[in-house]
């Protein structure tokens, strides 16, 4: 049987990134390398729509990758995404510079590493960073109503929380909840997912 | 609430803008390794992965990959006890910063106290040991190390209000040492931490943890059999 040659593009690069992870787990820097040449742009194109400055965001992103070094033990490299994972602390470390910079001390590291724990990454789907869903998104995102889309954008860019995103809109808190629910369905909704998370 | 309340919320807990009740509970659900709510986060996390991977890409500086690399090479290994702490911890220690998430002064004066309590799970010295991992109702985890003590216990007896826990620190030879005091959570659980220096003779060979009830103000030597006792 021919194998059509998206699928077997997706599955070497699931391959190749288990061989990633393990090599990272042997501590081998040219690892680090590859994974930098794969990942890199992503993670610096996410932190920097974040934090708006360049010399931040290539801090930011050498903290990233650091923290990948320093935590790749407790990754399971058969069965994580390592993409994925590496994506959330890069996000993560904006979001936490941007909260320092504000003074905004209501959430803390323990949340943080709740969200970029490893074991959040296992068996996540591999096609998740493809073209295709960020067109999904990227298409959801625009069709949301311009209320959806701005506490979706604060949310995403600023890590408001919900009580504040309310101040700044000079909305109720669940006026807001309500946008931040319906407009986080639909995105749920164009990647197709089943679980209504 | 329920894992089916909970479950519009997943997104906003992975996205970090939950707000309590449900950033609390969902929190609540993680620590108990709730598998429905594990699974449903495992979700959301793809979903705020997708919006990451749709953010426009910009090249970063051309040098930036070789900076990277020497910070890599120039970088200490670490233990793997360093690395990260267990998942059901970790979300508890987010749940005891949760429960302190008071305004004003106190906020940052918890806040700084957790940050260091941090430091003591993250200082490559620190010896950790579970405890409870059988037929006991207790279970936990204590780290110590040179620079403090960190408790973490769920499935806490009841006690009566002029009874309090203690902790006592067990050297190889010699009698248990009092460090400190702590009560429980409404939910049986606890998160107690000692900052300070702790002697050497305490942390090495052979030394081991233990919790007691004691009277209310505590006791110089345990007065009643631990119910927790663990070896370093």
């Amino acid at each position: 049987m021919m194998i059509p040659g998206i699928f077997l593009a997706l599955q070497m690069s699931a391959d190749h990134d288990q061989s990633l992870a393990i090599r990272l787990q042997r501590r081998d820097p040219e690892a680090m390398g590859d994974l930098y040449d794969r990942f890199g742009r992503m993670a610096y194109s996410v932190i920097l729509a974040i934090v708006r400055d360049a010399a931040i965001a290539e801090d930011l992103l050498q903290e990233t990758f650091l923290r990948v070094w320093n935590r790749v033990h407790a990754f399971e490299a058969g069965r994580g995404a390592i993409g994925p994972w590496l994506l959330a602390i890069a996000r993560n470390r904006a979001i936490d510079h941007l909260r320092s910079i504000g003074a905004r001390m209501d959430r803390n590291s323990y949340e943080l590493d709740v969200r970029e724990h490893p074991s959040l990454f296992v068996d996540m789907e591999r096609e998740v960073l493809n073209t295709d869903h960020a067109r999904l998104i990227g298409k959801a995102i625009s069709k949301l109503s311009a209320d959806q889309r701005k506490v979706i954008e604060m949310a995403y860019y600023e890590g408001l929380s919900q009580t504040e995103m309310a101040e700044r809109m000079g909305e109720p808190l669940g006026t807001v909840k309500t946008w931040v629910r319906a407009a986080l369905k639909n995105l749920r909704e164009a990647l197709g997912q089943a679980v209504a998370a | 609430m329920t894992c089916d309340q909970l479950r519009q919320d997943y997104t906003s807990y992975a996205l970090g803008i939950a707000e309590d009740p449900e950033r609390s509970e969902i929190a609540g659900h993680l620590a108990r390794n709730c598998p429905e709510c594990i699974s449903g986060m495992a979700s959301a996390m793809a979903t705020v992965t997708a919006i990451s991977g749709a953010v426009p890409i910009k090249d970063p500086p051309k040098d930036l990959r070789k900076r990277i690399m020497a910070t890599v090479r120039k970088a200490p290994r670490r233990s793997r006890a360093a690395v990260f702490l267990p998942w059901a911890i970790t979300a508890a220690m987010s749940i005891a910063l949760v429960a302190i998430g008071v305004s004003g002064r106190r906020q940052i004066g918890d806040t700084a106290r957790l940050q260091r309590a941090l430091s003591i799970l993250n200082d490559p010295a620190t010896r950790d040991v579970s405890f409870g991992e059988t037929e006991k109702p207790s279970k936990g985890r204590v780290f110590v190390s040179p620079k403090g003590v960190v408790l973490i216990a769920a499935g806490l007896p009841r006690i009566d209000t002029n009874r309090t826990f203690e902790l006592w620190l067990i050297p190889a030879k010699g009698n248990p040492v009092p460090s400190g005091l702590f009560q429980s959570l409404p939910d049986a659980t606890a998160v107690f931490v000692r900052l300070g220096p702790i002697d050497p003779g305490l942390t090495g060979k052979g030394a081991a943890v233990a919790v007691t009830v004691e009277p209310e103000g505590g006791s110089k030597q345990p007065t009643t059999t631990p119910f927790i006792v663990t070896k370093l």
